[in-house]
């Protein structure tokens, strides 16, 4: 009885317990090694994409960002788009010729049709152009100096007509989505048709997840991947890992540092070109006359603080350039007009000629995180270069979805300098200048200017490049466009950078354009 | 026979042997309690005295790039933790974002320890309407998710270091009024009060000169495994972009920037993450020991 009483005490309830620790370790140990392979990807046929913004809607009539392009041409289409080699290439239509100054006569195809059989009919052109116009804050309105009038001209011809002599409307008509008249508001489209290689299953706009399905009735020829997966991925560590575990099949935009991680993976490959997009960081041309900021020379000094090469080689890694003009060189009709230079010494004497010394000027740089590959190293970097000259500077960074849209049309706060990128969605150079030079008056008054600037020279140039239809002589004035904003110092410093995106290798023909874009319909998945 | 009575060892009035003695969980606890304090101190002070002494050491300034020099691996070059994507040495940032971290959260504990130790003694010292309301208004701030919360405030009033220290200290009163109600609530019967209000002494004297400073030893452990909270809502935030801004260097921020160099730097996110991690567990340990030290010496007082 003693003996049985002895035994069971060395049963004791910590033993017991420490048993069951060890049993419950080994149990998660056990669970954890399932964790440590890749998560899943995507199912077989699909292709998941990480985009580094959030797609808010699959409508671009306010929001435009580069990745964006791709997922919503693969829903909506134009008349054209812009090809790999930055020129107009027809889409919707198979004739867009300029027939007189102010007229371009336009031929739909006859094989085009919505993703549900429906025709496309010229009365959708003209209501979509309608909404594009009537939408408050419309990134694209920029663009056109005047919005032209549809005349059909039979069942699937039609002219665009205008006041005034529109050369590069073919560039603009790129922008101008087409979806069926009677769905179409001046707003973002949440829903609806279009005549793209996919259509829309599933979207969730808080968190910026499609979902899109084959469109096998799709007039070019159905696309190659069956569906079509797009995530917002904000941070880029995670697309990149992401991309490594086998998650996503495809990040864009990714910075020199990440594509250094991903540089020499088997599994992954990298393309580069040549971006349009110019990123910048532009001076507030709100400022009252008195500022130092309003004067041309404080930011030509100012300019002189930013060691752009070191910026461009060091932190951006030589995947961008230091801007030469106004636009990206990439772009049809830029030209160079100068180069941005480092020269401390001359930046303080110029500031001292002004009246300003050590400690007399403080600056706001504001940006949005995100905004452009590197942004924040950029930013910091800067601080010390103008720190270097005595001028001080105060950094506010804002992250996605803050209130930054207020705060550049100086409605939230004050500010000094914008850490900002510009895409060019339209290929050419004179849409561009006007879309950022462009601000008149009357524009400003409703805070609708780039920044507030607003130049009586180059808006006159402007209406000269547009009037003129003789393109050697359109180019001339474009040129001489470019040189007055350049003179001007408009920015601090511009850079353009590559476009870079990474892709698995399972997925085949991703060919990157310089819009930082590709064909969707035209992406395949390895056998 | 007297030489072997003198050699043997004398015996002990009761049955319980040394090795007993040794084992039982009283002694065990008040040993552990004992190593807790030295780990914790020691840990504690691994992380608070450098960074109480950044300004001492032969360091560069935390600010000062260099970017011919970015990203170099830890012992390289004098930079004993590497430097970053723009060449600042990292040691020198994660002590200055050390002053950042650690001052937001000390102000914050102090200012949550004071508010929820007058909170707490109202409550329970006074009872009725005061009682129903600090407890009402504790119940329904724990039951909201914190850090929504705080990032919330931070979006209203802007991310600025008296925001943060005032959202952290707000957030974390709760923990201590709980406490501080309750341990009021058990002395406010004991015969000393009774004594006090006898002889006439008005209720705010009786709960500042007598209450209070009989629960403030407890509440303010409380406040120490606080602080290690505080810390790591403030690096939260700053990791999730609503911290101090720029330039203050603070370690969410640090681990944030650093993050998407993980695969190749590594020590732009693991150096700054394990110093959060010493000071985080060895505040703890420390809070703890001191509480088990407590508790023990409270029972033998008892005993």
């Amino acid at each position: 009885m003693r003996t049985v009483m002895s035994q069971t005490a060395q049963i004791s309830r910590r033993t017991l317990l420490k048993a069951l620790g060890v049993a419950g370790g080994a149990a998660a140990v056990s669970g954890l090694a399932g964790c440590a392979g890749p998560t899943g990807g995507p199912p077989p046929g699909s292709v998941t994409l990480g985009l580094n913004r959030s797609l808010v809607s699959l409508d671009n009539k306010l929001n435009q960002f580069d990745a964006a392009v791709t997922v919503q041409r693969a829903v909506r289409q134009g008349l054209t788009r812009i090809g790999p080699d930055l020129t107009p290439v027809p889409v919707l239509a198979d004739r867009f010729e300029l027939t007189s100054p102010t007229q371009w006569t336009v031929r739909l195809r006859d094989d085009i049709h919505y993703s549900d059989g429906s025709p496309v009919r010229i009365e959708d052109v003209s209501t979509a152009l309608e909404m594009y116009a009537q939408v408050n804050g419309s990134y694209l309105a920029a663009f056109f100096p005047e919005w032209p009038t549809v005349v059909p001209v039979d069942d699937r011809t039609f002219t665009l007509e205008t006041e005034r002599p529109l050369p590069v409307l073919d560039y603009l008509m790129a922008n101008i989505l087409v979806t069926p008249a009677a769905a179409n508001i001046p707003e973002e489209l949440q829903s609806g048709l279009g005549t793209g290689p996919y259509v829309v299953t599933a979207s969730n706009r808080g968190t910026g997840e499609y979902t899109l399905r084959r469109n096998d009735r799709y007039w070019a020829g159905a696309p190659h991947v069956k569906q079509v997966q797009v995530r917002f991925v904000p941070e880029e560590a995670n697309r990149v890992v992401g991309l490594r575990s086998g998650e996503l099949d495809l990040i864009d935009t990714i910075t020199p540092d990440s594509a250094e991680q991903l540089q020499g993976l088997p599994e992954v490959r990298i393309e580069r070109v040549r971006g349009t997009r110019i990123n910048q960081l532009f001076y507030n041309f709100r400022k009252p006359k008195d500022h130092p900021l309003a004067k041309a020379s404080v930011r030509q000094a100012l300019s002189l603080a930013v060691d752009g090469r070191r910026l461009a080689d060091e932190i951006l890694a030589g995947s961008a350039q230091s801007a030469v003009g106004p636009v990206a060189q990439t772009l049809n009709g830029s030209v160079k007009c100068g180069a941005y230079h480092y020269d401390p010494r001359r930046a303080k004497q110029m500031l001292e000629a002004e009246g300003i010394n050590d400690g007399d000027l403080r600056l706001t740089l504001i940006w949005e995180s995100g905004e452009f590959a590197g942004d924040t190293s950029v930013m910091e970097a800067v601080v010390q270069m103008l720190g270097d000259i005595g001028v001080g500077v105060t950094l506010r960074q804002f992250e996605a979805g803050g209130n930054i849209s207020e705060w550049r049309q100086g409605r939230a706060g004050d500010w000094d300098i914008l850490g900002n990128g510009y895409a060019s969605p339209v290929g050419a150079a004179l849409p561009i200048l006007q879309g950022m030079y462009g601000g008149t008056p009357e524009r400003e008054r409703t805070r609708d200017t780039y920044q507030g600037y607003v130049n009586p020279d180059v808006l006159r140039l402007l209406d000269e490049a547009y009037a003129e239809v003789d393109p050697a002589r359109r180019q001339e004035i474009t040129a001489r466009v470019q040189q007055v904003v350049w003179d001007s110092w408009p920015s601090m410093w511009a850079f353009v950078p590559n476009s870079v995106l990474a892709y698995r290798n399972r997925v085949t023909d991703v060919a990157l354009e310089a819009t930082n874009s590709y064909e969707l319909a035209n992406v395949g998945l390895e056998a | 026979m007297t030489t072997t009575t003198e050699t043997e060892t004398p015996k002990r009035p009761s049955r319980v042997t040394p090795a007993q003695l040794r084992d039982a969980g009283v002694t065990r606890r008040s040993r552990t309690a004992r190593v807790k304090i030295r780990v914790g101190a020691v840990l504690t002070a691994l992380v608070v005295l450098p960074v109480a002494l950044a300004d001492l050491l032969p360091l560069p300034d935390s600010t000062e790039q260099d970017l011919a020099s970015r990203r170099l691996p830890p012992l390289t070059d004098g930079h004993l933790f590497g430097t970053d994507q723009l060449g600042r040495d990292l040691l020198a940032r994660v002590l200055d974002g050390g002053q950042v971290s650690i001052l937001i959260g000390v102000l914050a504990v102090l200012v949550s320890g004071l508010i929820g130790l007058a909170a707490g003694a109202a409550a329970g010292y006074f009872g009725g309407w005061v009682d129903a309301v600090v407890s009402r208004l504790l119940e329904a701030q724990m039951s909201l998710p914190l850090l929504m919360m705080l990032l919330l405030v931070v979006a209203l009033f802007g991310p600025s270091v008296p925001v943060i220290t005032a959202v952290i200290a707000v957030a974390q009163w709760p923990e201590v009024a709980r406490l501080t109600r309750s341990m009021v609530l058990v002395e406010r019967e004991k015969p000393y009060v009774d004594a006090a209000r006898t002889l006439g002494l008005p209720h705010r004297g009786v709960l500042f000169r007598h209450l209070v400073p009989n629960v403030v030893r407890q509440t303010s452990l409380v406040v120490l495994l606080l602080l290690a909270q505080a810390v790591l809502l403030e690096s939260a935030l700053s990791y999730l972009g609503a911290g101090p801004e720029r330039p203050f260097a603070t370690w969410g921020r640090l681990i944030s920037d650093g993050q998407d160099y993980v695969t190749t730097s590594w020590w732009l996110v693991t150096l700054p993450g394990l110093v959060i991690v010493l000071l985080v567990v060895g505040v703890n340990l420390l809070g703890d020991g001191l509480r088990d030290a407590v508790k023990g010496t409270k029972k033998g007082a008892t005993a």
